[in-house]
């Protein structure tokens, strides 16, 4: 008798943690969960930044390290990385020429290009997604840009959205993702660093490295004068990499 | 037939033409829009240029397109020069000739901007305006970088008291901000500002009470006590933690704990934290830091580094050689030791930054050399272009030393060789060949014939000696990558003492006098 009321309470304890981890699990995967299980109609902007944003983190993640193109033209390879020149001069005792004075503008460009089939997609896959709840569903596609912005990436979609069902109307007027991302800082380092390279031929990245605490700046200058440079964000581990060659020594003269 | 004659003189004549500006044309430089290997603005060989863009028998600099100047970003506010025309055009700046950038668009000034200060354009500093969403202040009357960064004064800030769901609280701002919060919440709601103190305050009455966390703030070294509302207090000192006044009023990072001494790495009780003195505010982990702090889980961090057992400060840098396959620190950094100048290695500079050593690699074949200097015990370093080219043609030691010139010594009594032994890439045709030579020497040897028909050596009878040919090695040595040496990776060379000494033949002198051997390196 006293064996079996041990065994209840054994499996009361059991079942109460068993529903207490249910209900921690529904608490913390709660709107995923409703998500995913349709509950509810997703808000048309969280279902396209739920879309595209690993489209863009994953551009960004190639662009970096090549100094802020998809596909380099000019580019000097170092560790099977293809590293864009952003400054350039064949001769030896010359400063470089600048080759991506906007670069900032260039990366948001190459970003925009990059995505916009992926845009497409996911928008089709919105409205189609929306009809299939029934809703009456008209969008205007207007234009999308990408900026780069201190501490963000910001994509914004003018597209105009409207969802009808019954008497239920609601109007979209514009999107946008942001995401978490230094590429701001870091580009502005960068054109930094191009402006010495273009005017003094060599920089001191101690400077920088004095003044913006959580940045590493390395430099790696190869034999035949072309010179790496690597920012490194220390918090997030966001990079930024390119090429230069200014003021290069030929060996022996 | 003088009619053929003349005929066969001009068709001679236009083929010297042609041929002569065939050979002309292969020599002459041409400005490449674009070359073939995606470059801008090249002054390349014709056949490199891209055929679908401009090109033109002239210096980059004489051509319109492609002449460098200034290049400035409307929108950003930025100016770059050294950029070509062509460039900046098709990537959307606006290209002014002058190449210093001296236009009123890039006219700089300070711009203050909430707590922080740039030296920046105009323009730069309307969009760092929007970007921040802070009011700014361009001034300029301020015309030099570093004085415009010490002009950056923060607002004074205060506690700002207001009610919120029927309790009084607060919360850090400045009178601005503050005032604003004030016409959010309309007239009659009861906010008030009082200036320099911490919400914490006991007079103030409020719910926000000393507590004993703390926390990083971004922009700042130090650790800072944060209040029960979570507002940021004073830096952090276990010996103030009950002390009334120190949750009172807004104390200066200056009249805190330990200011300006050392950083106060792995203070557990002091969190006044300063990055150029090599410390900044982290979160306590066990495996980094010596203590756990008194209250709170963050601390002043030891930025410094460790490399082959010796402690570097944060920010010092020095110099490494590469010998025997590492990096390794020499006994006395700017001594020029051999290991130096050995065929393949450079010059490296270390640096030491949060923790980790950077390594920064000078220009390769000992185009530049790393010197190093002490301040007060903190090491500092630079790679800098090495001056060896002049040191053959000084025929004298005061000009052959002068440092201010030249890296370059005296040696052998005679003779200027560069200090730091320039590198070749000696697998290219031509390259070091020339001053190799410079070590060349002809010793003539001169011999007596005795009665019974031996010889005996009267002049320079040493030339023959391993030692004088182990000292003349050694001169060839420090021209560059000359003669007999051992590579970095302390490999043999190709060349041993039998290949660069040679004998010459003998001279029979017409007379009854000694015969002479001519002996020498080469």
């Amino acid at each position: 008798m006293f064996m079996e009321k041990r065994g209840q309470i054994t499996i009361f304890i059991i079942l109460a943690i068993v529903i207490v981890a249910l209900g921690i699990l529904l608490y913390m995967f709660y709107p995923e969960i409703k998500s995913s299980l349709g509950f509810e109609d997703q808000n048309p902007n969280i279902f396209i930044q739920n879309c595209l944003q690993d489209k863009i983190q994953e551009t960004v993640d190639i662009l970096t390290p090549q100094g802020g193109s998809l596909d380099p033209e000019f580019y000097y390879t170092y560790q099977d990385d293809k590293i864009e020149y952003l400054c350039y001069t064949n001769e030896y005792y010359k400063l470089c020429s600048v080759q991506r004075p906007l670069l900032k503008e260039h990366i948001e460009k190459e970003i925009t290009k990059e995505i916009q089939d992926d845009v497409k997609e996911c928008f089709d896959e919105l409205e189609s997604s929306f009809r299939g709840k029934g809703y009456q569903v008209d969008l205007n596609r207007g234009v999308f840009y990408v900026e780069l912005l201190p501490k963000r990436i910001v994509s914004t979609f003018d597209y105009t959205l409207s969802l009808k069902k019954g008497d239920d109307a609601q109007v979209y007027e514009q999107f946008s993702i942001a995401m978490n991302n230094n590429l701001y800082e870091l580009v502005a380092i960068a054109t930094s660093i191009l402006d010495t390279e273009s005017t003094i031929g060599d920089t001191e990245i101690t400077t920088y490295m004095n003044y913006y605490t959580d940045l590493k700046v390395e430099k790696n200058k190869q034999s035949e004068g072309t010179t790496i440079y690597k920012l490194t964000d220390l918090n997030t581990g966001d990079i930024f990499q390119f090429a230069s060659r200014s003021i290069a020594w030929p060996p022996g003269y | 037939m003088k009619n053929k004659k003349g005929i066969i003189n001009i068709v001679m004549f236009l083929l010297v033409a042609v041929f002569l500006i065939s050979l002309i044309s292969a020599e002459v430089s041409y400005c490449c829009e674009k070359t073939t290997y995606g470059a801008w603005c090249q002054n390349e060989d014709q056949e490199k240029c891209d055929s679908e863009f401009q090109k033109s028998a002239t210096s980059c600099e004489a051509t319109s397109y492609c002449r460098n100047g200034c290049c400035y970003n409307s929108q950003e506010g930025n100016c770059m020069s050294n950029t070509p025309q062509r460039v900046c055009n098709q990537e959307g700046g606006v290209w002014s000739a002058d190449n210093t950038c001296d236009i009123p668009q890039c006219e700089l000034g300070c711009c203050l901007i909430g707590k922080q200060a740039a030296f920046v354009t105009q323009t730069r500093c309307k969009r760092l305006s929007n970007l921040y969403g802070l009011s700014i202040d361009f001034r300029t009357d301020i015309g030099s970088e570093l004085s415009c960064v010490l002009s950056a004064t923060s607002d004074v800030e205060g506690a700002c008291v207001f009610i919120k769901e029927f309790e009084k609280t607060c919360r850090r701002t400045t009178q601005k901000e503050c005032n604003e919060l004030k016409a959010k919440e309309g007239e009659d709601a009861e906010v008030d500002f009082y200036e320099g103190h911490l919400c914490s305050d006991e007079e103030l009455g409020t719910n926000c009470a000393p507590s004993d966390k703390t926390t990083c703030v971004e922009g700042d070294d130090a650790v800072f006590y944060i209040d029960t509302c979570g507002n940021i207090a004073n830096v952090y000192d276990a010996s103030k933690y009950e002390d009334k006044n120190y949750w009172a009023e807004i104390k200066d990072v200056s009249e805190s704990c330990n200011y300006g001494t050392d950083g106060n790495p792995n203070s557990r009780t002091c969190g006044n934290c300063d990055y150029l003195l090599g410390t900044t505010c982290k979160e306590y982990d066990r495996s980094k830091d010596a203590g756990a702090p008194n209250y709170g889980d963050n601390i002043c961090r030891d930025l410094g580094c460790k490399y082959e057992g010796q402690s570097y400060d944060h920010g010092e840098s020095f110099c490494v050689v590469f010998a025997q396959g590492k990096l390794t620190i020499a006994e006395d950094e700017n001594k020029n030791t051999e290991e130096k100048n050995l065929p393949g290695s450079r010059h490296f500079r270390l640096l030491c930054y949060n923790n980790e050593i950077i390594v920064e690699p000078c220009a390769d074949f000992r185009q530049e050399i790393c010197l190093q200097d002490e301040s007060n015990g903190f090491l500092v370093s630079a790679c800098r272009v090495n001056r060896w080219q002049e040191c053959i043609q000084q025929d004298n030691k005061d000009d052959c030393e002068n440092e201010n010139q030249r890296d370059c010594e005296w040696i052998g009594g005679d003779k200027c060789a560069p200090k730091y032994s320039p590198g070749f890439d000696f697998w290219a045709e031509g390259s070091g060949g020339d001053i190799c030579k410079g070590a060349d020497k002809d010793c003539k040897m001169v011999y007596e014939k005795r009665i019974g028909g031996d010889y005996t050596c009267e002049e320079n009878c040493d030339c023959d000696d391993e030692s004088w040919k182990r000292k003349k090695n050694e001169e060839c040595n420090s021209l560059g990558d000359c003669g007999m040496k051992e590579n970095y990776l302390g490999h043999e060379g190709y060349y041993d003492m039998g290949d660069l000494y040679e004998k010459g033949d003998i001279e029979e002198p017409d007379d009854e006098g000694g015969g002479g051997l001519l002996g020498g390196l080469f």
